[in-house]
């Protein structure tokens, strides 16, 4: 094997599943799941696909408020509508991008799309919560929608498999997405069989996720829908072989490695700026959001 | 886990570490998921629950199936009945828990029996009583002469973290008021608060 391959270090599988509000059925990878180092990214909940059945009134989460970081919700299947108090709005359908920084401070809701809770249906996402480095944590909020259809796209061969370049830079393809530290993420939709060899700089905290189909990373480690294969820090090279029609998330950052004052939906340094936020958004210093 | 409310009984008393430990050394621990009912009107208890994690409320309900939040205990909060903790008479109360919670038990003669242990616990317990009276007494005067908006402020100084913690319904029961209410008490403290840039 090549001295600079990005060895696998495990393949997880899902932890059990919890409720966010009553419209995301999610499995927590981390930092609940799974203690491994992903920092920048925080958080991973992936909603493992499944079926809700057709009704009037949306599932979702109501209105609550985030802090010191961005939220980056991909969707697979279904199709969810987000509201929140800088006024912005928007709805992602399967393939799109929402990625929403929080920052200084934002209330938002999420909901099931109109159509897709009346028609019911597959339902299957990813929620990453990505850290802020500290100079912009308080920066004004912000909000991109990047669709499928607009995303930066590198095709691997003319049999169909290609890479959704959502952020970073992949082959020589800047990413669609602005980020606030390095970060590289895409989706591989991969043919049958098809094989590719991409690198991702030593040092970064790196993870694949099996959102569709099963591979084979590296030569010998094989992983299934809803796995997490994670790396080691070391090397760049990661080989991938389909053995399904297969669709991946490869998510990978340069660490910030600043401290972190986690609590709730707030992502600060520092224990006193965990009250301030609680105190900032108990009096509506975030705004307001109907909900 | 006793070591919560040896904390709580060492931020309060001059305790030795090992006067702490013997002095809890007789009490439980008990474990109730989200949703658990612990408590309801017409059971005799002499538990007093002391909630090392979670979160506890007691309520009533009115004839029109209503609920009434008299008080929430997040961490380090002491909740029961006295009703039936103190009196030995039927509870008036329901309590249950809105989080996973771990409380520790402390029953009705518990200060009593370790004061060989600790004499200072029955000032204590005085003390706690007093806090206890003050409380309501505060929660009296808010309910019957406070504007929604002061009853909020009050709220979220005495509960700063809850407002994360349990819907916007259950707040406005607690605080006397009908949620849309409370949502215009926010809304105004945004519109005084809120800075675009």
């Amino acid at each position: 094997m090549q001295a600079n391959v990005k060895q696998v270090a495990g393949i997880l599988n899902p932890p059990a599943p919890h409720m966010v509000g009553d419209g995301f059925r999610v499995h927590n990878f981390f930092p609940g799941g799974y203690k491994i180092k992903m920092d920048p990214f925080f958080l991973l909940d992936y909603n493992a696909k499944i079926d809700f059945s057709p009704r009037n009134t949306p599932r979702g989460v109501g209105v609550h408020p985030h802090r010191g970081f961005e939220t980056v919700t991909i969707a697979y299947q279904g199709a969810v509508s987000h509201h929140d108090s800088a006024g912005n709005s928007g709805t992602i359908f399967p393939g799109d991008i929402q990625w929403m920084t929080a920052a200084s401070g934002i209330l938002h809701k999420e909901y099931h799309e109109e159509n897709f809770t009346k028609t019911g249906g597959p339902f299957q996402m990813v929620q990453l919560w990505v850290n802020l480095p500290a100079k912009f944590k308080m920066s004004k909020p912000k909000y991109q929608t990047l669709q499928k259809d607009k995303i930066a796209r590198y095709d691997f061969d003319d049999k169909g498999s290609y890479a959704d370049i959502i952020a970073g830079n992949f082959k020589g393809i800047k990413g669609s997405a602005d980020t606030f530290s390095p970060i590289e993420m895409y989706n591989l939709h991969l043919k049958n069989n098809s094989k590719i060899e991409f690198p991702l700089p030593a040092g970064y905290h790196t993870a694949l996720l099996v959102i569709e189909g099963s591979i084979t990373v590296n030569h010998n480690k094989k992983a299934e829908t809803n796995q997490l294969v994670y790396f080691e820090n070391e090397g760049e090279l990661i080989e991938i072989e389909a053995s399904a029609d297969a669709v991946i998330l490869v998510l990978s950052g340069e660490p910030i490695n600043e401290p972190i004052a986690a609590y709730g939906p707030f992502l600060m340094n520092k224990p006193e700026e965990i009250e301030q936020a609680i105190n900032d958004y108990n009096n509506g210093k975030f705004g307001y959001l109907e909900e | 886990m006793l070591e919560h409310f040896q904390l709580y009984l060492k931020s309060r008393l001059q305790l030795t570490d090992e006067q702490a430990v013997e002095a809890t050394s007789c009490l439980n621990t008990k474990t109730f998921k989200k949703g658990q009912v612990i408590l309801s009107p017409g059971d005799l208890r002499s538990d007093n629950y002391f909630v090392n994690s979670g979160l506890l409320r007691s309520f009533t309900i009115d004839e029109k199936g209503k609920e009434h939040i008299i008080q929430f205990a997040p961490e380090n909060w002491v909740i029961s009945d006295r009703d039936s903790s103190i009196f030995n008479e039927p509870s008036q109360l329901f309590i249950d828990a809105i989080e996973q919670t771990e409380v520790l038990i402390v029953p009705k003669d518990f200060f009593s029996d370790i004061k060989n242990i600790v004499p200072q616990i029955l000032e204590l317990n005085i003390l706690m009583l007093h806090n206890s009276i003050r409380f309501m007494q505060k929660r009296i005067n808010m309910l019957l002469g406070a504007t929604a908006e002061e009853r909020y402020l009050d709220f979220i100084k005495l509960y700063p973290n809850l407002t994360l913690r349990v819907p916007q319904w259950m707040i406005a029961s607690y605080l006397g008021v009908t949620p849309e209410s409370l949502s215009r008490v926010r809304k105004d403290l945004a519109h005084k608060h809120f800075k675009k840039d």
